[in-house]
């Protein structure tokens, strides 16, 4: 299993359901080929940087997980298909990644911060995760033409 | 008549730049940080050369790379008239 980040910029126009809908469509992708979500972040709409497909916002959603490589392609297979899609970018972080032990510690580092907000985020603990995810060196696994 | 003296061309000063990536290694080069990799680009959107910069070579690369990811996902420009565009 390797670890996976995946960056998806979703139509803008959608409505709020609409767009929940496509994220649970992708990430469902992902358990459905034996991939585990590890971590979800919605970054909303944001401004772009220039216009894609005559699209001035767009709305950035965060996926990364571990899976199998066969599981990105289906991934980005049906990212490539699916018109309310307008961008997407994968980049691998971890090569044979134990699911477990990521799945604590994530489980770990989101626990101490709920207790103590001030010191929590050490940068001990960010250190912790990086060799964890063997090579922290991030290649990217595909670079879609637009 | 006066004679002008020639100008001796006074030595310039070089102010070895040190790697900031190199000298704090808690800094991550990541393309999802766009306000770290706007150090980085003109006002144009170009990429500031290592000379400048004072990256070494091997944060330089990873620098580059991520400014390119970043442009890709369009949360970085690749060139400052696609702003108003």
């Amino acid at each position: 299993m390797h670890r996976y980040e995946t960056i998806f910029v979703v139509n803008p126009d959608l409505s709020d359901d609409e767009t929940q809908n496509v994220i649970q469509k992708f990430t469902g992708i992902i358990s459905a080929t034996g991939g585990v979500q590890l971590k979800l972040e919605d970054w909303g709409r944001r401004r772009l940087a220039y216009k894609i497909d005559k699209f001035n916002q767009g709305y950035y959603v965060l996926v990364d997980f571990a899976g199998m490589p066969a599981g990105l392609m289906e991934l980005e297979r049906n990212l490539k298909i699916d018109d309310r899609i307008i961008r997407y970018l994968s980049v691998k972080t971890g090569v044979n990644v134990n699911v477990e032990a990521l799945q604590q510690e994530l489980a770990a580092k989101a626990k101490p911060v709920e207790e103590k907000p001030e010191t929590a985020p050490t940068a001990a603990g960010e250190e912790e995760a990086a060799p964890a995810a063997a090579s922290s060196e991030p290649e990217p696994v595909t670079t879609p033409e637009e | 008549m006066a004679i002008i003296p020639k100008r001796k061309r006074r030595p310039t000063f070089h102010r070895r730049k040190v790697c900031r990536f190199c000298v704090d290694s808690k800094l991550v080069i990541d393309h999802k940080d766009v306000n770290t990799l706007r150090n980085f680009i003109t006002e144009r959107g170009k990429i500031i050369p290592r000379r400048i910069s004072g990256n070494c070579a091997r944060h330089q690369r990873k620098i580059t790379t991520a400014i390119k990811r970043a442009r890709h996902l369009a949360l970085m420009p690749y060139t400052a008239s696609m702003i108003q565009g």
